[in-house]
């Protein structure tokens, strides 16, 4: 898309807007990164310091030894590892099954039960979690990791976007295999599921995250500390110590590791991942 | 296809496919078609979490209760809470529509691939954090000493002037939409920036040939060229702030009035969790869906009926 650019003074400006939007993105993020290694006194001086006088190491301690000094932090990290990894295991494999069965077997109902499936994206979670909430309550599944996970096992965009993949790929192959004499489950986990790598790293980045970044069911369903799990680890610590402003910094610091590290080693499938939502018009 | 074999195939195949669609169909079933009929069913009844005895049949009074117009003036009524999520949703898909389109085009319009690409990842990197850890990190800056007045009144050449960011209640709203906005403008941007380079470069250099002006261009090509992209893009970020929560509650627990923040998805988590009152906060649920089913026929009606032909 190259167009001539003759005008300079507009130029400037968009530079100048380019880069007032850089500040205002990235500088809360900086701040995160020096605050946690300064004392709380240091952080709401006034001006403002960027560079730390010193390594404020107890702000980590602090942060993991967390409101009872018992490193429940340990214990709610993993949780959220545990949830998040899960969902986006189950999801993936639930929406390439179902994919594939959708795009590549021709049953009575097909369409329907696409049509159906499709219809449940427009039930939004916030309309539904009080009625799953008493399910969780009947079921006696407060407090378990089977109660995090359940409303999440698959999600209707997943199946889409399978479906949406698996649509071109070609027919011939499936149908070698068959020849060959592969079941049915080993072609489609031997040739299908090999074949949809890019659509698997969206949707498992994709269900992971929204799993991490979680806060509201969890506080339905978790109420013992054991099985909190990091927003809601991170929300009482900063309710108990409001006053210590770099212990909070490096427990929001901590928590958002995994997720950094998770960007810098896949940043193509979360950027690609979220022009996704562009094959909808499709 | 008349052959007998092959019908034997076809049938076998077709049950392999409903095999395959089977775990999906019983999880939709159980875990979004019931849940949402049953809020529909619970929102006639008076039920309580806590009380053993089976809940009384209330009619449309829970609805009553929720629009009654002798309660629409106290603070944490349910019109309240249709206005918070309102102000707080134009409040924040606008200035986020307007803008992420705005950088997308200056990003477009950027003749270095490095500097394209270095403006996409910045600019995303808020959304990677957790909406708990957005909030934790603006309410420091939106401390009475915290950076936030700091620039202000750099800004605004007005030494010592506190905002009260988190007290004030219009302040308060403008603080979440704030926090809101920063977190997703990078995943916006990226939308748009997708949606531009889908336009063939063609179109572009015909116009130029023909002698348009850049804003031409822009008013002319580009724009109509995206109406499908603008139309998706606001009504995702708009059913998105329709269901904020986390931010909300965080400013709340710590410290900050509820009433000027208390948007709809938190009165129901206070209604439905924290009072217990499962059947008033399933009326809520039952309005919100409403809502954002309009919304949602809406997005299609529009899409559907104005198919872009490049």
């Amino acid at each position: 898309m190259q167009i001539e650019k003759r005008i300079t003074l507009p130029k400037t400006i968009s530079y100048v807007a380019l880069l007032v939007m850089l500040t205002f993105t990235l500088m809360p993020i900086i701040f995160m990164l020096t605050a946690s290694m300064m004392t709380s006194r240091q952080i709401l001086r006034m001006p403002f310091n960027w560079i730390p006088e010193q390594f404020a190491y107890q702000n980590f301690i602090k942060a993991v030894q967390g409101n009872d000094q018992n490193y429940i932090f340990v214990r709610n990290i993993s949780n959220s590892l545990i949830v998040s990894s899960s969902v986006a295991i189950t999801t993936v494999l639930i929406a390439s099954l179902t994919g594939y069965g959708l795009a590549k077997f021709r049953f009575r109902g097909r369409n329907f039960i696409f049509m159906s499936i499709m219809a449940t994206m427009m039930i939004p979670f916030e309309a539904i979690m009080i009625p799953l909430y008493m399910v969780v309550m009947m079921l006696r599944i407060q407090n378990t990791y089977v109660g995090l996970i359940l409303p999440f096992l698959v999600s209707a965009f997943g199946v889409f976007q399978m479906r949406q993949y698996l649509t071109t790929f070609p027919a011939e192959f499936l149908d070698a295999a068959r020849v060959d004499g592969m079941g049915e489950f080993g072609i489609y986990a031997k040739i299908v599921l090999p074949n949809c790598k890019p659509v698997i790293a969206t949707l498992s980045i994709l269900s992971f995250r929204s799993q991490w970044d979680n806060l509201l069911w969890p506080l339905l369903v978790s109420q013992s500390d054991k099985m909190k799990t990091i927003p809601q680890y991170i929300s009482s610590f900063a309710q108990e110590r409001n006053t210590d402003e770099g212990a909070m910094m490096a427990a929001a610091l901590l928590a958002s590791i995994p997720m950094f590290i998770l960007f810098m080693s896949l940043t193509k499938y979360f950027i690609g991942g979220s022009s996704v939502y562009e094959s909808r018009k499709g | 296809m008349i052959n007998k074999k092959y019908k034997g195939i076809e049938k076998k195949q077709a049950r392999w496919g409903f095999i395959f669609v089977l775990p999906a169909m019983l999880f939709f079933s159980l875990f979004s078609f019931y849940p949402i009929i049953n809020a529909f069913y619970t929102s006639f009844f008076d039920k309580r979490a806590l009380s053993k005895a089976p809940p009384n049949f209330v009619g449309l009074g829970n609805y009553k209760y929720l629009f009654d117009l002798d309660r629409a003036a106290s603070a944490l009524s349910f019109y309240n809470s249709l206005r918070a999520t309102l102000v707080f949703t134009l409040g924040t898909f606008i200035p986020l529509l307007i803008l992420s389109l705005l950088f997308a085009v200056l990003i477009s319009n950027l003749s270095s691939n490095k500097a394209k690409k270095f403006l996409q990842i910045s600019y995303y990197c808020p959304a990677i954090l957790s909406s708990v850890v957005a909030a934790t990190i603006w309410m420091i800056i939106f401390d009475p000493r915290g950076l936030g007045n700091q620039w202000v009144n750099a800004l605004l050449r007005t030494p010592g002037i506190d905002r009260r960011w988190l007290v004030d209640p219009v302040m308060q709203q403008v603080s979440t939409m704030v926090i809101y906005f920063w977190k997703y403008i990078g995943y916006f941007v990226i939308l748009f920036i997708t949606g531009l380079a889908s336009i063939p470069p063609t179109i572009y250099e015909a116009s130029t040939i023909d002698g348009a002006t850049k804003n031409q261009v822009f008013w002319r090509i580009t724009l109509p060229l995206l109406k499908p992209t603008v139309v998706l893009v606001s009504v995702m970020a708009m059913l998105q702030c329709l269901k904020t929560f986390s931010t909300q509650y965080m400013l709340y627990t710590n410290g900050a009035p509820r009433a000027p923040i208390n948007v709809i998805t938190f009165n129901i988590y206070v209604t439905g969790i924290q009072q217990q009152r499962l059947g008033r906060a399933s009326a809520m649920s039952v309005v919100l869906f409403v809502m954002m089913l309009l919304l949602t026929l809406f997005q299609f009606k529009t899409t559907k009926s104005e198919q872009v032909e490049y």
